[in-house]
């Protein structure tokens, strides 16, 4: 894995996930030979085209037809190749969790399946359009690696990662163009070990995604009323690092995860179930999509609604705290 | 309410849904619009609203209207400038499309008030839910009828295929789809993406097949529909429909950049010219 330059980065932040992730997979793809890129009529709007410029015989369209697209990538997996199966993420995994479930993770196979678009950033174009649930139906499933990257940089080192990994992968992409750069300079990353992204005393965030953002900016603005307040990055779902979350409810008086999906079955419930195992652990806080269908209306519009840009975070912590 | 209008009277009509569609699409500024799809099957709405369908905006739940689903529902806008045009939602709702806690959402959200029947937008699933409506009105044993469009690259997904082969077994007769053949879907021309045989593939399900050569021109679809509705044979009927993606803006036909994308003031302006142009050489004819 070579580094990428801070220029380079610069640029997939201004562009966004799309463009970080299919740049990412020629990087990838130049260094092994059995990456494969697998997609569902959404060549160009994943931004795969300079890979099948460059890599021609190596990417595979199966047209509209999600639930091929995983049986599919499992029948690359299983010959041996390491397909990344990608579409939207409304569709990936919902419309095909069944052949996820039982052709990936059943046989344990190395399918990496990714999902651009996550969470509500489909803003106008509507609920058929958001994906506020995948992460609950791929934590569900037994074998499966979860992973939401938070900014480019981490988009890069996920791809690379997730190749020496064995087994299922589901990768889920969330931000819209001109997700900040978290991670401007190089970073140690690894599957399962959550990131410590700044310390604190008193609160602790924990965020998965692109809303990282939004968790250190909380951060600041109460760390501005006093409040020493820890930032961590929950990059992989499952396995969630159970040592941080130790340290966390041992250190930590207040918990706040912050998270672009559903209030259920995503990184507050995650968190939440392994807290219930503590006699003594610290109030949690959930800001997340909810439990609802959505207005329409832009991706600013329901992150506000939502509460989870910084200022309602901050507010929330602030009306938490003792 | 109006029905079985004169050829030139839907042409008007559909001269104003696409007026009105690239208002919308326009106004929704960078969010952009689903243009091509949309004008690609303008026409074949159009005549449906306007020369085929009985419903009544006045009475949106009545049992007997003809019942109408896109399935391709990303072409919302060929929907929404028919409901306008037909009266369920008021013009002055056009600078809404697209807007923060609007109903005319970038893919149709069921609201019946307004004469959205069904929500679509994920590609596959509206046709099923055609075909089991069909078959709610047998049941029922009631006499309306259910239209449902669906994209050329939307038959790539298996559940059309599953739907298909009920929808044949239980005899829906009362069911008519027009396949919208525009030969481009998001990534590429559909022979590129997914080459397909729809017309074998059609009949295999054991489908009554019928073709309109022009789908944009509304006295064909007018024509076809109406024997469509005089046919007896106890089959569900498809039409396979050819049109062009983009139909009707110069730049926008078979332009695969208009799939989805939003249009600059330049783009805007020289839409209105081309439907200027369009209306003006009709009418002199
Ligand atoms: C299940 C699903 N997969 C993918 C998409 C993304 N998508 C939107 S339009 C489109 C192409 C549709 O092609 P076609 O049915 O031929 O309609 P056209 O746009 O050509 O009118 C795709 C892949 C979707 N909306 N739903």
């Amino acid at each position: 894995m070579t580094n990428i330059s801070l220029e380079t980065l610069k640029e997939w932040s201004k562009l966004g996930h799309r463009n970080s992730f299919g740049e990412s997979i020629i990087h990838l793809a130049r260094e092994r030979e059995d990456v494969v890129v697998v997609n569902a009529d959404i060549t160009t709007t994943a931004r795969l085209v300079n890979f099948k410029n460059e890599f021609p015989d190596r990417i595979f369209n199966v047209g509209i037809a999600e639930q091929n697209l995983i049986g599919f990538s499992a029948g690359l997996a299983r010959e041996g190749l390491m397909p990344f199966a990608v579409t939207v993420a409304a569709f990936v995994p919902m419309r095909c969790a069944e052949q996820m479930r039982m052709m990936l993770g059943y046989m344990n196979l190395n399918g990496r399946v990714v999902g651009i678009e996550s969470g509500c950033r489909f803003g106008p174009l509507g609920n058929t359009h958001f994906a506020m649930d995948d992460i609950a139906v791929t934590r569900t499933i037994p074998n499966f690696t979860v992973i939401s990257p938070s900014d480019p940089h981490q988009i890069y080192k996920t791809v690379f990662a997730v190749a020496e990994h064995q087994g299922p992968v589901h990768i889920r992409l969330t931000g819209a163009p001109g997700f900040p750069l978290l991670y401007p300079d190089d970073f140690d990353f690894e599957i399962g070990k959550a990131i410590e992204y700044r310390p604190g005393k008193d609160v602790a965030i924990i965020t998965t995604g692109s809303v990282l953002s939004e968790g250190i900016r909380a951060a600041e603005i109460l760390e501005k009323k006093g409040i020493s307040t820890r930032v961590i990055d929950m990059h992989t779902l499952k396995p969630l690092d159970l040592n941080m979350l130790d340290s966390v409810f041992a250190e930590n008086s207040l918990v706040v995860t912050v998270e672009e999906h559903s209030i259920i079955g995503g990184l507050g419930s995650a968190v939440a179930s392994y807290k219930a195992g503590f006699a003594n652990s610290p109030k949690q806080v959930m800001c997340s999509l909810g439990d609802s269908f959505k207005k329409i209306g832009n991706y600013a519009f329901h992150m506000k609604n939502a509460g989870l840009v910084a200022e309602d975070i901050a507010e929330k912590v602030l009306q938490n705290v003792d | 309410m109006e029905k079985n209008l004169l050829v030139e009277e839907i042409k008007d009509k559909t001269e104003r849904m696409r007026r009105d569609a690239i208002e919308m699409g326009f106004s929704a500024g960078s969010e952009g619009a689903h243009f091509g799809p949309a004008l690609s099957c303008m026409d074949m709405v159009a005549t449906l609203f306007f020369g085929v369908m009985n419903y009544d905006p006045d009475n949106p739940e009545m049992p007997e209207r003809d019942r109408f689903v896109l399935s391709k529902g990303h072409a919302c806008l060929a929907y929404y400038a028919a409901l306008i045009e037909a009266g369920y939602i008021p013009r002055e709702m056009i600078p809404q499309f697209k807007g923060n806690n609007s109903i005319l959402c970038g893919h149709p959200s069921k609201n019946v008030q307004y004469g959205i029947e069904v929500s679509s937008g994920s590609l596959g699933n509206g046709f099923p839910v055609a075909c089991g409506m069909a078959k709610a009105a047998k049941f029922k044993g009631e006499a309306h009828q259910v239209y449902c469009i669906v994209g050329d690259g939307e038959c790539n997904e298996g559940i059309i295929w599953e739907a298909a082969l009920n929808a044949a077994k239980n005899k829906l007769d009362n069911l008519i789809v027009l396949v919208d053949i525009n030969n481009f879907q998001l990534s590429g021309t559909t022979s590129e993406v997914m080459p397909i045989n729809l017309d074998a593939l059609w009949r295999a399900a054991g489908w009554e097949v019928l073709h309109i050569e022009d789908g944009n021109n509304v006295e064909e679809v007018l024509q076809i529909l109406n024997e469509v509705k005089e046919s007896d044979i106890e089959k569900p009927h498809v039409i396979l429909t050819k049109t062009v993606k983009g139909k009707g803006i110069s730049y926008m036909e078979n332009n695969l950049k208009f799939h989805a994308t939003s249009i600059n003031e330049e783009q805007y302006r020289q839409a209105i010219a081309d439907l200027d142009k369009a209306e003006a050489e009709r009418k002199e004819q």
